[in-house]
């Protein structure tokens, strides 16, 4: 399946409406969510294909969200990013179910390209 | 009845079919996702040894960033295999586990600071304590106490200071935010960056025990000086600052004529100093990480110069040349280094008498800067220094109004090879139009591209890379563009400017002092710049470009460098090369690479066995039958790879039962043309497969090992994938053909062989050859080789699988001559002229298919 609705979630604002207009000019529906709370209402409406999220978020540790999110929506693909990564942190997230886990700064292409793939694979 | 049970039979039978069919299609899922994260992973460690090797400067977001995504597929590869197992490999968990945690206790490794003291008096200092004061201010003291010479009064704040002041007020955690996202090739976010984080810095209140140091190190001074209206510089002495292999000039602040109560806010901004933005870029390109330069500091107490200036001990773009070189002006030094003062400039004779052999006045009416006696203490005084430190030396000084010559600072100069004169150069370059003749060479070396004129950072944010940078004065600020710079040539200042020195450092051409060359060149004019004979050509000068120079490897020896050398043993290394031998178990994989080719091999076991497992006979492997008996060579229908209607049953299968696609083209090559056995060998060549079988017990012929059983085809209709063991060696081929050109791809990785490595590598070498030539995007290393071609058309991909085939045929066992006289350029030649039969034959054979049809 390829996606066509992307959750971003991410604590710097600046950050969230850069990648929302370079994927909206790609023409994918963007919804943005500032901390996990926000993030979570639009997963248990269903509303998003894959989630981008963040390491850290403002009311809850990122890899604590995708646990929340995995289990409203098990299939749901999300790809972590994050700015500051340990080899560590990206096996728990891989872990707890996230697609992929990715460093900042991400070129759009390659972002892209790996929520197509994580959407194909959770399809398959 | 008997219709009923019957039916209740079959019925059973098609739930068994359905979930050996659902079991088999979550197997090939699995094993596709496999060979998906096999690629990546492959193809992330080609990339890290490949950056390794390129002398690219790189920064710890590509380390992270690709240790990172190797993680997570290796990550990705056992859970596949687990899956595939059902949890047979255990242990892989825990070797996996062991292997990221010494990675990341690498990459999380910090620089060590010496010692708990703040400040040392410059009485204090000598060479020893340069792990804490920097080299500036070692030098400084090493000087002043040991040899005697004349060095300001003053006192130096240590590394212990300055991690105490960052680490007090939390403010790296919010630099190292900013850093890490940071995208150094978007100036202007770097402007941005640098300004916020200095800012942050600047804001910062001091810690009480700190501030206590200084001013107690400050009311000293004024007890020595026995005054408290005099003037301080406050220098930065960065740890590595001035060392052997980076000379950070003017990367970093220095701040003259400061009030002594003004040392506390300018000591913090020389701290936010490492932030500007051109040290930023800097470190970077010399593989620094921002934790690695810790900023110590040098308040030394200021000379009224009557006149100051530079020392080369050798002149630094003519290393051979036997004479020093003194730069003077009159006033304070600073203007030389910036570029901006007139200047004086002297050849002095190595040997005593010291005797000038050229002077250079800035105003020729005004008369010399320097006497003959001070010429002479000056040379004297810094040939003493560069016997005491042991090779040449870049020497800032200055004499003040009694005569008193000090020292203001000794660092190691990087000097260039011998120049190229005019007369050596190609009579080509005096063809082209002359545009501007004469100035200093600044740095080296031959350079071309569109002129591009800078006077300011908004200049800065639009200078594209491979310019030549053309400024009017020498500014450190423009040290910003030089790895982005083809050139540079300025219209002020000398070899002796911080940008000059940085331009050797990098490797770029320089030419300085070149009067109204701005004012000549328009910008995006082609120019061909050669530093060394001091000319400037329009147009592209070919003879001269022969000579252009390469860039030095800046990255070699740097932190980063290391760092990801040392991280990358726990990933490249293979040490499981063999599946036969004992050695080939969980327990053993040291290196991500083997627990990649740990889950591979047992990933194709899986699939290979899955059949006989499930007692699914349709799934089961079949022994390709060729020429009317039984080959070495075994197939697995993945799905829609046999033609309908084949016997499950049956033990063998014929091509002619096999609609794969790429199998087809792929076998079509491997029998094109026939092998003729492998090359005869020369005793020598026999020699070095004894003594590597003797030293590699995994390639001991005498241990059982099944090669037969070991190429095999895993098949569907527009999907293939074949595993080789040929003799030592192992190649993987891949092909999925796709109406979708994403999805479209063959791919080729290979590695091993008999012979010694020697041999083995030159192997991947022809072979990494041919395949570039074939349009693969290849990465090499030692005796292994990654190559791929993706995203194009379905009959471009069959050429190229067609010539693979042929390849992995005709290249076994070729490495045990690899060594002979002549052999590679024949092979070469028969390769090429095979491949192209190949391919006419395929052409006109599909050319009279279509006529039929």
């Amino acid at each position: 399946m390829l996606p066509k609705n992307i959750l971003l979630v991410d604590d710097e604002s600046e950050f969230l409406e850069t990648m929302a207009r370079r994927l909206r000019r790609r023409s994918y529906e963007v919804k943005t969510a500032l901390d996990c709370a926000a993030a979570l209402a639009e997963v248990q409406a269903g509303w998003p294909d894959a989630v981008v999220l963040d390491v850290m978020l403002g009311d809850a540790d990122g890899i604590e969200c995708l646990c929340l999110v995995k289990r409203v929506a098990p299939r749901l693909p999300v790809i972590m990013l994050t700015g500051h990564a340990s080899l560590q942190s990206s096996i728990l997230g891989m872990e707890q179910g996230a697609s992929n886990y990715c460093l900042k700064p991400i070129d759009i292409e390659d972002l892209i390209e790996r929520i197509i793939i994580a959407c194909k694979e959770a399809g398959d | 009845m008997f219709g009923w049970i019957v039916d209740l039979f079959r019925r059973r039978g098609r739930r068994h079919d359905d979930r050996i069919q659902s079991a088999f299609q979550t197997h090939f899922k699995n094993f596709r996702a496999l060979l998906t994260a096999n690629n990546n992973a492959l193809e992330g460690m080609a990339r890290a040894e490949a950056m390794l090797r390129s002398g690219r400067p790189f920064g710890m977001t590509f380390v992270r960033g690709e240790l990172t995504a190797l993680t997570v597929n290796v990550y990705k590869m056992i859970q596949s295999l687990t899956v595939l197992s059902e949890g047979r490999y255990r242990g892989l968990n825990d070797s996996f586990a062991a292997v990221t945690h010494r990675i990341e206790a690498i990459l999380s490794r910090q620089p060590e600071v010496k010692g708990r003291v703040f400040t040392y008096s410059i009485d204090e200092i000598e060479r020893s304590l340069i792990n804490q004061v920097g080299g500036k201010m070692a030098n400084l003291g090493e000087m002043r106490n040991l040899l005697g010479i004349r060095v300001p009064d003053g006192f130096a704040v240590t590394a212990a200071a300055a991690k105490h002041f960052m680490e007090v007020s939390h403010t790296q955690i919010e630099i190292n935010r900013l850093l890490q996202t940071l995208d150094l090739d978007d100036l202007t976010a770097l402007y941005s960056v640098s300004s916020e984080i200095q800012e942050l810095i600047r804001a910062t209140s001091f810690p009480d025990d700190l501030e206590r140091a200084i001013r107690a190190q400050t009311h000293e001074l004024i007890e020595r000086q026995g005054k408290n209206d005099f003037k301080v510089a406050l220098r930065s002495s960065a740890l590595g600052e001035d060392s052997d292999v980076s000379s950070f000039a003017g990367q970093y602040r220095s701040r003259l004529r400061i009030g002594l109560d003004d040392i506390l806010p300018v000591y913090r901004d020389i701290l936010a100093g490492k932030y500007q933005s051109q040290a930023i870029v800097y470190h970077q390109q010399r593989g620094f990480r921002h934790q690695d330069v810790i900023m110590c500091v040098g308040c030394i107490v200021m000379v009224d110069a009557h006149v100051s200036g530079v020392v080369y001990t050798r002149p630094p773009a003519d290393a051979g040349a036997g004479h020093l070189l003194i730069h003077a002006a009159l006033g304070l030094g600073d203007q030389i280094v910036d570029g901006v003062a007139a200047y004086d400039m002297l050849e002095v004779e190595r040997e005593p008498p010291h005797a000038i052999c050229c002077r250079k006045e800035a105003q020729p009416g005004r008369g010399p800067c320097l006497a003959e006696t001070q010429v002479r203490e000056l040379a004297e005084l810094s040939l003493r220094i560069e016997a005491h430190f042991g090779g040449p030396q870049d020497i800032e000084w200055a004499i003040d109004a009694s005569g008193d010559l000090y020292i203001l600072q000794a660092r190691p100069l990087d000097t260039a090879p011998v120049p190229v004169t005019e007369a050596q150069a190609p009579a080509g370059a005096v063809d082209a139009q002359l545009l501007v003749e004469g100035g200093v060479t600044a740095s080296q070396g031959v350079a071309v591209g569109p002129v591009f004129k800078v006077n300011c950072a908004l200049d800065v944010l639009e200078f594209p890379k491979g310019a030549v940078l053309v400024v009017e004065t020498p500014w450190p600020e423009w040290a910003v563009l030089i790895s982005r710079a083809a050139g540079v040539i300025s219209d002020t200042g000398q070899s002796a400017t911080h940008l000059a020195t940085v331009a050797r450092e990098f490797g770029v051409p320089a030419l300085f002092d070149g009067g109204d060359a701005s004012a000549r060149l328009e910008n995006g004019q082609i120019v061909t710049l050669c530093a060394d004979s001091r000319r400037v050509y329009a147009g592209r000068v070919e003879a001269l470009l022969t000579r252009a120079s390469t860039r030095r490897s800046l990255m070699v020896g740097s932190p980063i460098y290391g760092l990801l050398k040392e991280a990358l043993i726990h990933v490249t290394p293979l040490h499981l090369t063999e599946p036969d031998s004992p050695f080939f178990k969980p327990a053993n994989c040291r290196t991500l690479h083997d627990i990649t080719r740990f889950c591979h091999e047992k990933a194709l076991h899986e699939m290979f066995n899955f059949g006989r497992r499930h007692g699914a006979r349709d799934k089961s492997a079949k022994q390709l039958y060729v020429a009317d008996s039984p080959s070495q060579w075994w197939v697995v229908n993945l799905k829609d790879g046999y033609r309908e209607g084949v016997d499950a049953a049956a033990q063998f299968i014929r091509i002619e039962d096999i609609v794969s696609e790429p199998m087809r083209v792929i076998w079509g090559g491997m029998t094109a043309i026939p092998w003729e056995g492998p090359p005869p060998i020369s005793v020598r060549g026999l020699g070095a497969i004894i003594a590597q079988s003797a030293m590699n017990p995994q390639l001991d012929p005498a241990v059982r090992s099944n090669l037969g059983d070991r190429n095999y085809f895993l098949v569907s209709k527009k999907y293939c994938n074949l595993s080789v063991r040929l003799g030592y060696h192992f190649a993987l081929a891949e092909a999925n053909f796709s109406e979708l050109l994403n999805e479209s791809y063959v791919s080729f990785q290979f590695q091993g062989g008999a012979a010694d490595e020697r041999r083995r590598r030159r192997r991947v070498g022809l072979l990494a050859e041919m395949l570039k030539e074939l349009g693969f995007r290849v990465d090499r290393k030692a005796d292994a080789l990654v190559a791929r071609i993706e995203k194009r058309p379905i009959p471009y991909l069959h050429e190229r699988l067609l010539a693979l085939g042929y390849l992995i045929i005709h290249t076994r066992q070729v490495d045990m001559v690899m060594d002979e006289e002549g052999f590679i350029e024949r092979f070469r030649a028969k390769i090429r002229a095979d491949i192209r039969t190949i391919q006419e034959n395929a052409a006109r054979t599909a050319a009279e298919q279509l006529h039929a049809a």
